[in-house]
């Protein structure tokens, strides 16, 4: 069985992953509103976003609505594949014990 | 690092949550433009119903036709927006169900009709109405606590308004089904 995802794994950034990883892939999800459904902090969600854009996982857009600026976060295939991997880890560790 | 079987069940349990509230959300966001979109049809219909009878069944075909076709628009702009390097958001096979789906409801009221055949346009309009808050109060218990309050919202008027509104009743039904159409749309929205 593979070991634990140390970046997935901190709460906050678990969270990201799987609200983003249930969204159709390559679906983006605006800051504002991953902030909201997670109730963070903007320097919260930012420094977590950071983490997973540096290790691949996640993918930032940064944009203008207008003059309104817009940024978008998507779950990437490696960082659909580390969640995956990293949930079934946790699945395996409750059923089989450790 | 080493990861405890409770710190793996709270994990799981906070992956579940977070998957759910977003599935939830997602859905509000994509149903409250039709919200609005019917909420309006039903405003003008019923309201020129009301004032204008012998303009009744223009009124309703023309926006019936007009909610399908900008619902079509919305749900297709939708796709677009969440998607952007998606090389048509027009799907077929989606259409084709959207079709079939508004042809097996249009079936069931003509059926309903058919059968119960009410007496007065107040019963035949009462009578429709009441299919749809009473369907999103289905969906609701499915798809989330807000549609099934905008449901039953929505149905409780329209009988209330049967009940104890008597020659108003179409105007009843224009600013309170209507109403409370679009609102609850633009509640979905800010969700």
């Amino acid at each position: 069985m593979d070991g634990p995802d140390e970046i997935i794994h901190q709460s906050m950034r678990l969270r990201i992953a799987a609200t983003l990883n249930a969204l159709p892939h390559g679906e983006q999800l605006e800051f504002n509103k991953l902030k909201a459904v997670l109730g963070a902090t903007d320097g919260n969600m930012a420094t977590h976003l950071a983490a997973l854009e540096k290790a691949g996982y996640i993918a930032i857009q940064k944009d203008f609505v207008g003059k309104k600026p817009r940024t978008r976060v998507w779950l990437t295939r490696p960082g659909r594949k580390a969640f995956d991997r990293h949930v079934a880890y946790l699945r395996e560790l409750l059923d089989g014990g450790s | 690092m080493t990861v405890t079987r409770e710190e793996a069940a709270k994990a799981l349990e906070e992956v579940s949550r977070a998957s759910d509230r977003i599935v939830t959300l997602k859905g509000y966001n994509q149903g409250a433009p039709h919200f609005i979109i019917w909420g309006l049809v039903w405003l003008v219909a019923n309201t020129v119903t009301q004032f204008w009878p012998d303009q009744t069944d223009w009124a309703w075909g023309s926006g019936i036709v007009m909610g399908m076709i900008a619902s079509a628009v919305a749900g297709i702009v939708q796709s677009r927006g969440v998607k952007p390097d998606a090389p048509s958001a027009f799907d077929p096979k989606t259409a084709r169900r959207v079709g079939l789906t508004w042809l097996v409801t249009l079936a069931f009221i003509s059926c309903l009709i058919f059968i119960s055949r009410p007496e007065t346009s107040r019963e035949a309009n009462a009578m429709i109405s009441i299919f749809f808050p009473f369907m999103y109060m289905g969906a609701g218990i499915w798809a989330g606590w807000r549609l099934f309050a905008i449901g039953l919202v929505t149905a409780a008027g329209i009988l209330a308004g049967f009940v104890w509104i008597g020659e108003y009743y179409a105007l009843w039904m224009g600013l309170f089904g209507g109403g409370s159409l679009i609102a609850g749309g633009l509640w979905l929205r800010s969700a």
